[in-house]
């Protein structure tokens, strides 16, 4: 690309002088840094170019292979973008024909295709020896999450599961430094969360973009109406429970730091057309969770027809309250005035930033008074500097060369998909139901 | 950014062109993640956190934006300044690597006045490629972009008017047929800095910009970044907040068919045809 601004020769010298140190110095297709990834993606969609995009800002990693069966749009788009970023790859519709050609010459495989495919393409990618990154929700069942952590133990490969917020600072501080390490909420007896999103028509696309119908068929899907929407079908996707509530009920399994003993719930397809929109377009579930330190309670909905409020998860303890969400904007602990110690000495620690001042009263008076002053609340001091998804994709690229642990292993993301699966399950059933300690077991 | 985008449109099929309206909005919205200084990791907050001696790897559009707001800059002499005056200058952009370097401290870029114009040509292209092309389009009514005007209609019917004073102050009536029009103003007191003097912006109330998309295109074609004829139309609107009307007249000279207005407090008018 033709450039204006700097030429490419003097910025070498200039950094070079300066001893910085640049990451994405060489792209070319021959030489390969002693440290680069070659990596595959499986599922060139939105959330496959949302990882591309990650990738991209990486050091050192290179995405050599790309599989899409829709070959004449989301393919083309993402191997442009790729090209564009200077990835040099090949393409392919079919995954066995990929990792025939391709798996002697990789690393690691993204996999980002719909739920319903992630254990033929995770397994497959596991037993031709390669790690994989692989998004949520594992699967749409539980049988078919546990096969690829079954697979994954017999490759003796890396599985990372797609529940980003487990490597995000933010998320991570909060675990490590406020619940566990400052026990800031103090006993904590309750939590919630919500994604709410607006009202939104099915995905269609330019009648010239459409796959063949035997394309279609053969991929397991009825039309190009269903291919788009696979979310909302039963047997592809688990609908907005799956799709959103997952990320945030594994912050629910992950901060309680125990495994839900029953669900109740209730939910349906309410607005929507039940012939396109088979999974529930809202659903309200309550979780009980054992703890050694009692009984927590967590509710969470989601709802496709009002974004009121947005995404967010709440835990509660008798000493304080911590609001949390991937979302920056909203990341706030809330002192109990009546019950929890002074927070300053935390605050001096660095792990809370200080709450806006309480005014002090004139030298003569007891109180100012004023506009009603909101109790305390303390900022973090902490900031996610990255895309959501980068935090993640760097601990399995460090993991695989053996510089970090996995944050969201196959172990971990199997509990979740357990835990998410059956809320489905307990809206229809209709009645409270309970988790069996096989349920869990691999 | 943080503006409400709106798309107007006809179409035989209104459950299609909502749909497609749905994808340009969703364009729009991953322009926003990459280009606001209101997301904390956006593309543009990783830019404006860097300390000198440190970069920051982009994704394409931002590096296009960037292209194209510093050629903007050159362009209209330093008056349009996405940094106001706060480091563009000490930003390197290598392009083929999407890498953009600090060499200072303290930068400080908001995309407002062009990141806005940048989407709509992006949504204007999505609506295109689904053959929706009767439509108009805008990001929080100061960047404008007509495509083919209603089926029976001319163009697409726009006014300029005194700021705050309501329907009855019709300063100008555009045609809107493939064409852009940009609007900056200062309703929002001392939003505008001079990037020259790092002041605000009082003198002139407001200024507009409308064009062709094509002229819009030529003048950023230079910038190597395909045509944004809405971005183009924005930052020049930025620009003759404080540009002298001298020089504005000679600009518009430069580039038949290009039109602007400033309010100082009168309505000055300037046009080659």
């Amino acid at each position: 690309m033709p450039t204006k601004t700097i030429d490419r020769r003097d910025f070498i010298k200039t950094t070079a002088a300066a001893g910085l140190a640049l990451g994405a110095g060489s792209r070319d297709a021959g030489a390969r840094a002693s440290n680069e990834l070659r990596v595959a993606l499986i599922g060139a969609g939105n959330q496959g170019l949302v990882l591309v995009e990650s990738c991209q800002k990486i050091p050192n990693i290179r995405i050599t292979a790309l599989c899409d069966i829709w070959a004449e749009y989301q393919q083309k788009y993402v191997s442009n973008r790729l090209s564009t970023y200077g990835h040099t790859h090949n393409t392919y519709i079919d995954y066995e024909e990929m990792l025939d050609n391709e798996k002697d010459r990789l690393d690691a495989v993204i996999v980002a295709t719909p739920d319903f495919w992630h254990a033929a393409h995770a397994i497959a990618c596991l037993k031709a020896g390669l790690h994989v990154y692989c998004e949520k929700e594992m699967a749409t069942n539980p049988e078919d999450a546990r096969r690829i952590v079954r697979a994954a133990r017999e490759s003796g490969k890396l599985l990372q599961v797609g529940h980003q917020r487990r490597s995000n600072p933010r998320y991570l501080f909060c675990y490590q430094k406020l619940l566990r390490e400052a026990m800031l909420l103090g006993r904590i007896t309750t939590a919630n969360g919500q994604w709410n999103r607006s009202r939104q028509d099915l995905r269609t696309m330019p009648a010239r973009y459409a796959m063949s119908p035997e394309t279609l068929e053969k991929y397991g899907y009825r039309s190009m109406q269903q291919f788009l929407n696979w979310r909302w079908y039963r047997g592809l996707g688990g609908g907005p429970i799956v799709d959103l509530g997952s990320h945030q009920i594994d912050i629910f399994n992950w901060f309680v730091g125990a495994r839900p003993s029953s669900i109740v719930a209730s939910g349906g397809t309410d607005y929507y057309n039940r012939e396109t929109h088979e999974w529930y377009d809202n659903v309200m579930a309550l979780f009980e969770y054992p703890t050694p330190g009692g009984t927590v309670r967590a509710f969470y909905q989601t709802l496709t027809t009002n974004n009121f409020g947005g995404y967010y998860e709440v835990f509660l303890g008798d000493q304080g309250s911590l609001e949390i969400s991937e979302s920056g904007a909203r990341a706030k602990v809330y002192r109990d005035i009546a019950n929890a110690p002074d927070w300053g000495s935390w605050v001096k620690q660095g792990l809370l930033l200080a709450p806006e001042e309480e005014p002090e009263p004139q030298p003569q008076a007891q109180l100012d008074v004023r506009e009603s002053v909101a109790p305390p609340s303390y900022a973090l001091p902490i900031q996610l500097l990255k895309p959501y998804h980068q935090p993640h994709l760097e601990n399995f690229f460090d993991a695989i060369r053996g510089k970090a642990k996995l944050t969201c292993p196959g172990e971990v993301g199997f509990e979740t998909a357990v835990t998410v699966l059956k809320v489905n399950e307990a809206v229809e059933a209709n009645r409270p139901v309970l988790f069996k300690p096989q349920d869990f077991e691999l | 950014m943080a503006a409400q985008f709106e798309i107007r449109c006809t179409h035989p099929d209104a459950k299609y062109a909502r749909q497609a309206a749905d994808y340009a909005f969703r364009v729009a919205d991953q322009l926003e993640q990459k280009l606001s200084r209101f997301i904390e990791n956006s593309d543009i907050s990783r830019i404006n956190h860097l300390s000198a001696g440190e970069h920051a790897i982009v994704s394409y559009e931002t590096m296009q934006c960037l292209r194209l707001a510093r050629f903007m800059h050159a362009e209209t002499g330093g008056a349009f300044d996405v940094a106001t005056g706060k480091g563009l200058e000490s930003l390197d952009l290598v392009p083929g690597e999407f890498l953009v370097c600090a060499h200072a401290n303290g930068v400080h870029l908001d995309m407002g006045a062009i990141g806005k114009g940048y989407a709509v040509d992006r949504m204007a292209e999505v609506l295109e490629d689904w053959e929706v092309e009767q439509a108009l389009i805008s990001a929080g009514y100061s960047s404008v972009l007509s495509l083919e005007p209603p089926s029976g209609s001319e163009d697409w019917p726009l006014t300029i008017s005194m700021p705050g004073k309501g329907a009855n102050a019709t300063l100008a009536n555009v045609a809107g047929r493939q064409r852009a029009l940009g609007a900056s103003g200062i309703r929002k007191p001392d939003h505008i800095l001079d990037p020259r003097t790092g002041k605000p912006v009082r003198l002139r109330q407001a200024a507009w910009v409308s064009a062709p998309r094509r002229v819009l295109a030529d003048i950023g074609r230079p910038a190597e970044v395909g045509s944004s004829p809405a971005a183009v139309a924005d930052a020049l609107s930025t620009a003759f907040m404080i540009v002298p009307p001298v020089e504005i007249k000679k600009y518009c000279c430069r580039h038949p068919g290009l039109e602007a207005w400033i309010l100082q407090p009168h309505l000055i008018h300037f046009v080659n045809r």
